[in-house]
């Protein structure tokens, strides 16, 4: 019997762990649109109304649509993770829910702020005088902040467990809540993932217009469209070539293990040769890949001598297996790459801005730029993959083990339902495109023959099209009286710009201070060796 | 100290199950009406009113799901694992009718072509009457006391399926058509469609009948199965709201009968709480009953002090946001003129 459930036991495990990764890499994709998207939509409304340009208004509300339609798909996908934590891992949650499960509380207030207020944008369109309407939208990127720090609160906790008392029995006795907050990973995995979905969000949606320019439409509406999100984005991919660096060593002394399989180190050693690509092999050989020597004791500590951890300075047992270290190190070189490619786009741009005063014109430039939103997402996907193969056998660093958190389901049970999710989720995505498709392509008919109406017909989410409709521009809705309007928009406002200074402040003197302290800190100590 | 607070916890997420018992039956009432209202003209009429009065949600009602959840897994962690080990198969299969529903909800408005429509209709149905099903008989399989603390000490199945998570399942479905119909019926009259507040207003009657009807028959098979459990509902703190429910039921069917149109909606959302509160007073202090407490469950004081700073933040912050949304929606609703 004993027996028995052992190997049912075993057999969830892997399509757990299948399900778990499937799940999570389709919900990314719907992050940085939710997330970073709002931001994007509310820069361009506002240029639309502070310098009188009627094109990005109307940009601005079709993007609101592509939000809300994301947002949808964004909302059932994310159900299921949270369902997912007890069908598929109940035992982590038994153990450790009072502490991971703070962060994830705190998304529940966020979602629901967020759900609320794209209804609210949505809505309010019509209905609300252009600056209420304005004032109202900056409650959603605070919304998405907010979201955004308490879910990395939590994988914080699984890679750097913090602030909490354990019992004889390994359980939770005592939790001290901001400590089990903000635990060390959060500062650097914060601040890496929010830069990064919001260069995704800018160049993914700069691509489509990248994509219309080399198809030749070229007006003011396109060229506003392309220029707003990708400059944004561009600006901020090599602050995230900084952030990303700072993330890596701090790994050195967090997870040393995930820092070997990054850089597939067999052996600890100083003089650690930089490997991009390549293989590690059961023997702790590294075939093919391009090898610069000491380079990555450099990257570590500015000096050849800074000694690198090896995978073998963790026992077997608790580090990732080769083939776990293999995904780590080639995700790792994926998303440096692409990132690197991102900063060289990015100063393409810029060179030409400032020496010719113009965007680009060369069809290279928008071939190359219409490429960087899907590899931005490859970089997001690869990033994650990084930080959660990385970690293997752990799901809650040093603490619990992954096979010690999965469910006693038969495997089969599990199988059944990915499979299912696999179909569906599929669907989901053709609704999805299908719908954006047709969208695009009434917004193209409309521009053409010059009369837009109003956008968000045919989507199954927002106001009913036909009332749209009857809102004819000169029916101003008499609604709630200016005043109480500006008051509301106003204090929903400051609210959500309190939260995120807050959180801003906060993770900035406890984390990337720490960061910078320890990497001195092993820089000093270096060299004085 | 912790005792208050954890107490605190475990009445926010039962109103939290509330809430998404009412916006979530509400939802799932008018998929039930859609799939019933068979093939002809004034079906096609009630499939319209229907897709316009559910346009609005863009899936928001998962909110009160996904709260309950993290509630119950920061507030109860052992309660969470004891659940989803013994019910996993309820979730799994409420969770599938859950997606499919948002996916072919979203899929009637992309594909056209009657057959198509037809076709998607009938998923959105089913899985808009599994989902509340499943969800419900989780209520019922964890009041029959079958779900042990950490792992099943029964088999899965048998913790799954038993009389009372059937009863409840089955219960939930004839409450989630009642106020289904109920809220059509308000829909019906903010357009300005004199049939469909007809159409929808014999439903909620018939639907009152049923669900007076299959609550009177899950009562006394609870009662012959699972004596503790109907002791547990019908005396305790859980009896105001078990009487409650007995008593509006009606008040509801003979105020629509009547064509009196005031106070129904009110009273179906009191109906529907009043349920959920039945199970949920009448089972405390216990969450597991006979098992496992409120208190003996509840996790490290500083978890308990959060979830409450995360409630009332919920109550400062998003009450009032949707308070905006609501009048925003109802009030753009009321100036239109009618298609």
């Amino acid at each position: 019997m004993h027996l028995l459930t052992l190997v049912a036991a075993e057999s969830a495990l892997l399509p757990s762990r299948i399900q778990m990764a499937f799940t999570l890499a389709y919900h990314v994709i719907l992050v940085p649109l939710g997330v970073a998207f709002p931001a994007y939509t509310l820069l361009m409304e506002g240029i639309g109304i502070f310098k009188k340009d009627a094109a990005a208004i109307r940009i601005a509300r079709r993007w609101s649509v592509v939000m809300a339609v994301q947002f949808a798909v964004g909302a059932v996908t994310g159900t299921i993770l949270s369902f997912e934590f007890g069908i598929l891992w109940p035992k982590l949650m038994g153990r450790f829910g009072a502490a991971l499960g703070m962060g994830f509380a705190i998304e529940g207030l966020a979602f629901f702020l967020e759900a609320i207020f794209i209804g609210i944008y949505l809505y309010g369109w019509t209905r609300l005088r252009p600056r209420t309407h304005f004032l109202l939208g900056l409650a959603l990127p605070p919304a998405g902040v907010l979201g955004t720090v308490s879910v990395l609160a939590t994988n914080a906790f699984m890679n750097t467990p913090g602030g909490v008392t354990l019992g004889s029995s390994g359980e939770v006795t005592s939790v001290d809540v901001l400590g089990a907050l903000f635990t060390r990973a959060l500062a650097y995995e914060f601040w890496h993932f929010l830069i990064a979905i919001y260069i995704t969000a800018g160049f993914i949606v700069a691509s489509i217009y990248a994509v219309a320019w080399l198809r030749g439409r070229r007006d003011h509406y396109q060229r506003l469209a392309f220029a707003i999100p990708f400059t944004v984005a561009a600006l901020l991919t090599p602050v995230e070539l900084v952030v990303g660096d700072l993330s890596a060593r701090a790994l050195v002394a967090d997870q040393p293990a995930k820092f070997a399989a990054m850089e597939v180190t067999w052996k600890t050693r100083s003089h650690n040769p930089e490997v991009i690509g390549g293989l590690l092999t059961d023997s702790g050989q590294v075939n093919f890949g391009l090898s610069i020597p000491s380079f990555d004791s450099i990257l570590i500590g500015l000096s050849p001598d800074t000694v690198a951890p090896g995978l073998t300075s963790v026992p077997a047992t608790a580090r990732p297996t080769i083939a776990e270290a293999n995904i780590t190190h080639l995700a790792f070189d994926a998303m440096v790459g692409l990132g690197s490619a991102g900063v060289a786009l990015a100063l393409w741009y810029f060179v030409v801005l400032m020496y010719r005063r113009r965007l680009p014109q060369s069809r290279w430039f928008y071939g190359a730029a219409s490429l960087a939103g899907i590899g931005s997402y490859a970089a997001v996907e690869a990033g994650w993959a990084t930080t959660e193969v990385g970690r293997q056998p752990w799901i809650v660093y040093n603490l619990m083990r992954v096979s010690d958190a999965v469910t006693s389901a038969p495997g089969a049970v599990v199988w059944s339902m990915l499979s299912v999710l696999i179909v569906v989720y599929a669907a989901f995505a053709v609704i999805a495109v299908t719908l954006l498709l047709r969208l695009a392509g009434r917004w193209r008919r409309e521009d053409a023959i010059d009369t837009p109406g109003a956008p968000e017909a045919g989507v199954p989410y927002g106001p009913p099209s036909e009332r749209l409709a009857a809102d004819a521009p000169g029916r101003v809705k008499q609604g709630i009286s200016g005043t109480v309007q500006v008051i509301i928009a106003a204090v929903l406002a400051l609210l959500g710009l309190g939260i995120v200074i807050a959180l801003v402040i906060a993770l900035s003197l406890v984390g990337l201070g720490a960061a910078a302290r320890r990497f001195i800190g092993r820089f000093t100590r270096s060299s004085s060796t | 100290m912790t005792t208050t607070f954890a107490n605190l916890t475990a009445f926010v997420l039962l109103l939290t199950i509330t809430a998404y018992s009412v916006a979530g039956g509400v939802d799932y009432g008018a998929g039930i009406w859609d799939m019933l209202a068979g093939r002809s003209p004034t079906a096609e009429r009630a499939r319209q009113l229907i897709d316009h009065a559910m346009a609005p949600v863009w899936e928001a009602n998962n909110v009160w799901l996904v709260l309950a959840i993290v509630i119950c897994w920061a507030g109860f962690p052992m309660l969470f694992q004891s659940v989803f080990a013994s019910l996993y198969p309820l979730f799994s299969v409420a969770l599938l009718a859950l997606i499919l529903r948002g996916a072919f909800f979203a899929f009637r408005h992309v594909q056209s072509g009657p057959r198509a429509q037809r076709w998607m209709g009938v998923v959105f149905g089913i899985s808009s009457l599994l989902a509340p099903f499943f969800f419900a008989a989780a209520l019922g399989a964890i009041a029959s006391g079958q779900v042990a603390v950490g792992a099943p000490h029964v088999s899965v199945w048998q913790a799954c399926f038993n009389p009372a998570s059937i009863s409840f399942g089955l219960v939930s479905l004839a409450a989630t058509a009642f106020i289904g119909a109920s809220f059509l019926v308000g829909d019906a009259r903010r357009f300005g469609q004199a049939d469909m507040v007809d159409y929808f207003r014999r439903r909620a009657v018939i639907s009152t009948a049923v669900l007076i009807v299959i609550g009177t028959v899950a009562l006394a098979v609870i009662g012959l199965e699972n004596r503790p459990l109907l002791n547990a509902m019908l005396t305790g703190l859980g009896t105001p709201f078990a009487a409650a429910a007995v008593i509006l039921t009606p008040v509801v069917g003979f105020l629509l009968w009547r064509r009196v149109f005031r106070w129904y909606r009110t009273l179906s959302v009191v109906v529907v709480g009043s349920l959920v509160f039945a199970w949920g007073f009448g089972q405390s202090p216990y969450l597991l009953p006979g098992q496992l407490t409120i208190t003996q469950s509840a996790a490290p004081l500083g978890t308990e002090v959060l979830l409450s700073i995360v409630t009332l933040a919920v109550v400062v912050l998003i009450l009032p946001s949707l308070a905006l949304l609501v009048y925003l929606d109802q009030r753009g609703e009321l100036e239109s003129p009618q298609a």
